[in-house]
């Protein structure tokens, strides 16, 4: 076999070769082994099962983990673990090729060409770690603490990862979630005080689902609720612009125009209270400002919406009769993002509402536990004060957007425009921005402008290419996170193997980066071990004991589930935060953009084989995707003159990719849709790269004023033959 | 005829989120290479016209008939059908004649042209996770299965638990349990809202098992079955020599580096 000429096709077969080859005849490295043996987990062989969790997306689902000599050959589902329920979905299984993958890094790089030239040597952590501390220091003497940037995606290690940027002392924050879902979290504020309440699914009837494609975007124990919910029979109203695997088993699928559903749950809360189907009692003891809400919504009947939404009056009508006929066993669900445009605030404000008027709370709608409560902390000092103004515009241009929450994109073009000031380092650590924020071009060059950047992950992904140095992370399957709680459980992740190479934890990372920056005092852990013995200290159970069972019990707390953290203590159909900040106080239609001719709406979603921009580089993944193709409806399709199969240019305002084009009935004819994740710039993952086109080439940057989301289907694009 | 007390397992076409769990785990357990399978989805996907459209998804894995043909049809022997449900195939007594692959009515045995001849014959299909079975476990891809698309257990069971689904739910199913009759019976049973055909299964397969036939075929071909054995016996004697000598795990691991190093460059 000559390796010049080496085929993709011969290259994942041997790849996957390897992964069993190296499966055999390797002795677990001694510090794991002899942990694992002392706690019972493994046998004198080396093999046995370890409870830990999965890091293949933000769900964390317990995970079994089997080892063989080790190496660990097979994840299974925890049974014990509430989110898994003994299952794991194709990326939960997919897991140890991640950790097996050959594009892993595994020692500290430096960079030696230029930015985004991919040419890298490598060190010594003790000199990457300098490099690090230094450059930071320095931008930090220079132009003080807030010219460095600090960014990381939702994990476990985010609380040391936050505790480090809060002791350097810069106010800028960058975290996906306005990538995401801020507008349901703002709206579950202002509505119910809360982030996101828990759902349960037991009795529920009647589900109106919104930009939740729980089928494909997975959450191992919500989508099998789903499931098992159909299966005896609960009736499922489903929006989406495509029809996905979630459309395929709802009762009733609506290809909504996008940007509309706002007008969809107006019409229902329209036709749910000039029908008085509401639920009186709990309106008139647990809610504000009912009566303002009622005035609002009087104008948008279903005969408004028909022709806004493309779903027609009787329809509309109907369900809303059915919802409140099941009530109050009938939920309807905030979603994610809704349909991702800049009202999709007010479209999770009507959800909010729509379920407060049926009275499904403590029955369907639940008060979720705060995270965190009942474990001990390390001790540390209090934070220096920062005064700088945060760039991302929190809160002195989006005063309702929470501090931990910012956004993410605005803070992107404030490093591109210099204001409010200039930023000259970035801190990235567990998270892809160039692939993941809007307009891949203006995040490039906002990156080309910094003295400075250091990445934390597993791989070269597409940010890491263009560093100036990556810190190689021990995979979830290396290493320990703080614990998690789910309920009344502390879960744990624990290493079931020994980090590969020089790879290394986030918490063992952060804490020698505060060593060298003199914030040591804000770390106040030996190491991983410790930090979890700390945590358990208040429980009186030994880590040991939790390494074994997979868990921790966390005392009962009894709470009032009928009491809300809001201004008035009630449910606010009506708020007088929103009112005060200059915002409608009462959900509202505000109309969004559509394309012109020859325009399409540009969707984005997600598949059951990947999460976001992290996963296309695993090959057990690659190998059971679907080409990632651009949708466009058949009929469309023809009138264009296009072919299944065929190359097609894709344009926005700002950027064009080519992609083979999916000619399927499963999409309206106003719409193209892309899965996101693909086009990667960074070759050094050698399996996705090549693969599909990047949709953040195409995205423009737009974002709510409210809750700083950024619509992420406000972009419109046209479509040619490539 | 059929062991009474013998496992199968039950596919809900109603329940199937297509998510591929069930695939990914089976290549995990089995440590299948990355450009084969022993799992794949079949089935006409989404059908109709927008706005009105159905989706239809089936996952596809040996039947584990009760009478198999591939068993049937093998000149020595390599197929057993457990008594306990599973159909295993013996790579150390196949001849790579290939016979199993025609005999099979569901298409399901896969010859692996990588290896078939330098390696030795290497027919590939489920296997029920036999391994797992006897560990007291269910078959990689039915643990974790999100949905209970697929479940594991007895078969009388699970054919009476297909027909109490039908029987509660009818305007959800195709009134029949695939698998339950057909070919004289297999131990992966089928449970459907679309013809079982728009599943990819054959239709009008019959409920006696294809054996008859088969067995007459090989009955008349064992000469050539013979020869062949003694020619590839011969040849797979020396390729396994070869095999042990030179495809040690390290050099293809560092080819698979170097191949990633040119590949960036």
């Amino acid at each position: 076999m000559s390796t010049t000429t080496i085929s993709r096709r011969d290259f994942l077969r041997i790849a996957g070769a390897s992964v069993g080859a190296l499966a055999v005849g390797q002795l677990l490295p001694v510090k794991v082994a002899e942990a694992a043996r002392q706690a019972g987990l493994i046998d004198v062989d080396g093999n046995g099962y370890i409870s830990t969790m999965c890091e293949m997306c933000v769900w964390r689902c317990g995970v079994r983990a089997k080892v063989e000599n080790g190496r660990v050959v097979k994840l299974e589902g925890n049974p014990e673990h509430p989110h898994s329920l003994g299952n794991l979905c194709a990326r939960g299984q997919s897991g140890l090729m991640n950790t097996y993958d050959p594009d892993r890094v595994l020692t500290p790089l430096i960079r030696v060409g230029q930015r985004g030239e991919g040419k890298f040597r490598q060190a010594s952590w003790e000199e990457a770690l300098d490099l690090v501390a230094n450059s930071m220091q320095e931008i930090k003497d220079k132009y003080g603490p807030e010219a460095v940037v600090f960014s990381s995606t939702h994990n476990l290690s985010q609380v040391q990862f936050e505790n480090l940027l809060n002791a350097f002392g810069s106010p800028n924050y960058g975290t996906q979630r306005s990538l995401c879902f801020n507008a349901m979290i703002v709206a579950n504020q202002m509505t119910y005080g809360l982030e996101e309440p828990n759902r349960s699914y037991d009795g529920l009837k009647y589900l109106i689902l919104t930009g939740r494609n729980l089928m494909e975007a997975i959450s191992t124990s919500e989508t099998a609720a789903l499931s098992h919910a159909i299966d005896r029979g609960m009736k499922v109203v489903y929006l989406d612009p495509r029809f996905t695997k979630t459309a395929a088993k709802a009762t009733n699928w609506l290809p909504v125009r996008p940007g509309s559903d706002l007008a969809f749950h107006l019409a229902l809360l329209n036709v749910i209270v000039s029908e008085e189907l509401y639920n009186r009692d709990f309106v008139q003891q647990y809610t504000v400002g009912f009566d303002q809400l009622a005035a609002e919504i009087r104008p948008y009947t279903p005969e408004w919406a028909a022709p806004i939404t493309d779903i027609d009056a009787e329809t509309i009508r109907r369900i809303a009769r059915e919802f409140s006929d099941a009530a109050p066993n009938a939920l309807a669900h905030n979603g994610w993002r809704t349909s991702n445009f800049v009202n999709s605030f007010q479209t999770q404000r009507a959800i909010s509402c729509l379920n407060a008027l049926v009275g499904n709370w403590g029955i369907h709608l639940l008060p979720a536990a705060a995270e965190g409560a009942g474990l001990g902390v390390p001790p540390q000092p209090p934070y220096p004060r920062v005064s700088a103004m945060r760039m991302d515009g929190v809160p002195w241009k989006y005063p309702l957007v929470p501090f931990k929450l910012g956004v993410f994109q605005e803070l992107r073009n404030a490093m591109l425009s210099e204001d409010p000031y200039q930023a000259h380092g970035w801190f990235i650590s567990r998270q892809n921005p160039v692939q993941s924020l809007p307009d891949r071009g203006k995040t490039l060059e906002a990156m080309s402008k910094l003295d400075f950047i250091a990445v934390v992950d597993i791989f070269l992904n597409d940010t890491a290419w263009f560093a100036d140095v990556v810190l190689p992370e021990a995979s979830y399957l290396e290493r320990y996170d703080p614990l998690n709680v789910v309920g009344n459980k502390a879960f744990i992740r624990q290493p079931v193997i020994q980090p590969q190479g020089e790879a290394k934890s986030a918490l063992w990372i952060y804490k020698e980066l505060g060593k060298r920056l003199g914030l040591e005092d804000f770390f106040q852990y030996e190491d991983e071990e410790d930090y979890l013995r700390q945590q358990l200290a208040p429980l009186g159970v030994t880590l040991e004991d939790v390494r074994e069972k997979g868990y921790a019990e966390l005392p009962e707390e009894e709470s009032d589930p009928f009491t809300w953290n809001t201004p008035s203590g009630k449910v606010e159909l009506f708020s007088d935060t929103l009112d005060r900040a200059g915002f409608s106080a009462v959900p509202a239609w505000e109309e969004p953009p559509r394309p012109v001719d020859g325009q399409f709406y540009l969707l984005t979603g997600k598949v059951g084989q990947h999460t976001q921009f992290g996963t296309q580089n695993n090959q057990l993944l690659h190998k059971y995707e679907d080409e990632p193709r651009l949708w466009m409806n058949a009929a469309t399709a023809r009138e264009l003159g296009l072919k299944d199969n065929d190359l097609v240019k894709v344009k926005s305002e700002i950027g064009e990719v080519n992609i083979t084009l999916w000619a399927t009935e499963a999409i309206r004819p106003d719409c193209v849709y892309l899965t996101p994740g693909y086009g990667h710039l960074s070759k050094g993952l050698t399996t996705g790269y090549g693969v599909g086109a990047s949709d953040s080439v195409l995205h423009l940057s737009f974002t709510d004023p409210i809750s700083g989301s950024q619509a992420l289907s406000q972009t419109f694009v046209t479509v040619q033959k490539a | 005829m059929a062991n009474k007390n013998q496992y199968a397992m039950l596919f809900d076409a109603t329940r199937c989120i297509d998510c591929r769990a069930c695939m990914v785990a089976c290549s995990v357990e089995n440590n299948i290479p990355m450009d084969k399978t022993r799992i794949w989805v079949s089935g006409i996907g989404v059908s109709g016209q927008y706005p009105n459209l159905t989706r239809s998804t089936m996952v596809y894995h040996c039947m584990h008939c009760l009478e198999p043909d591939c068993a049937s049809a093998c000149p020595v022997g390599a197929w057993t059908k457990r008594e306990d449900g599973p159909v295993v195939y013996n790579s150390e007594v196949c001849i790579g004649c290939r016979y199993c692959m025609n005999a099979c009515p569901f298409g399901v045995p896969k010859f692996d042209w990588d290896k078939g001849i330098v390696e030795g014959p290497l027919i590939d299909k489920c296997s029920m996770c036999a391994h797992r079975i006897d560990d007291g476990l269910e078959p990689a891809c039915v643990a974790t299965c999100p949905t209970d698309a697929l479940v594991f257990g007895d078969r009388e069971e699970l054919i009476a638990e297909a027909h109490g689904r039908i029987a509660a739910h009818p305007d959800r199913y195709v009134n029949h349990v695939y698998g339950e009759t057909e070919n004289g019976g297999t131990s992966y049973l089928v449970l459907s809202h679309v013809p079982f055909k728009d599943l990819g299964l054959p239709e009008g397969i019959g409920d006696e098992p294809l054996n008859t036939l088969s067995e007459q075929y090989v009955g008349n071909t064992i000469p050539v079955a013979l020869t062949w054995a003694t020619v590839l016996g011969a040849v797979t004697a020396g390729v396994h020599t070869y095999k042990h000598k030179n495809h040690k795990a390290e050099s293809l691991v560092k080819e698979t580096a170097e191949a990633a190093e040119e590949e960036i460059q």
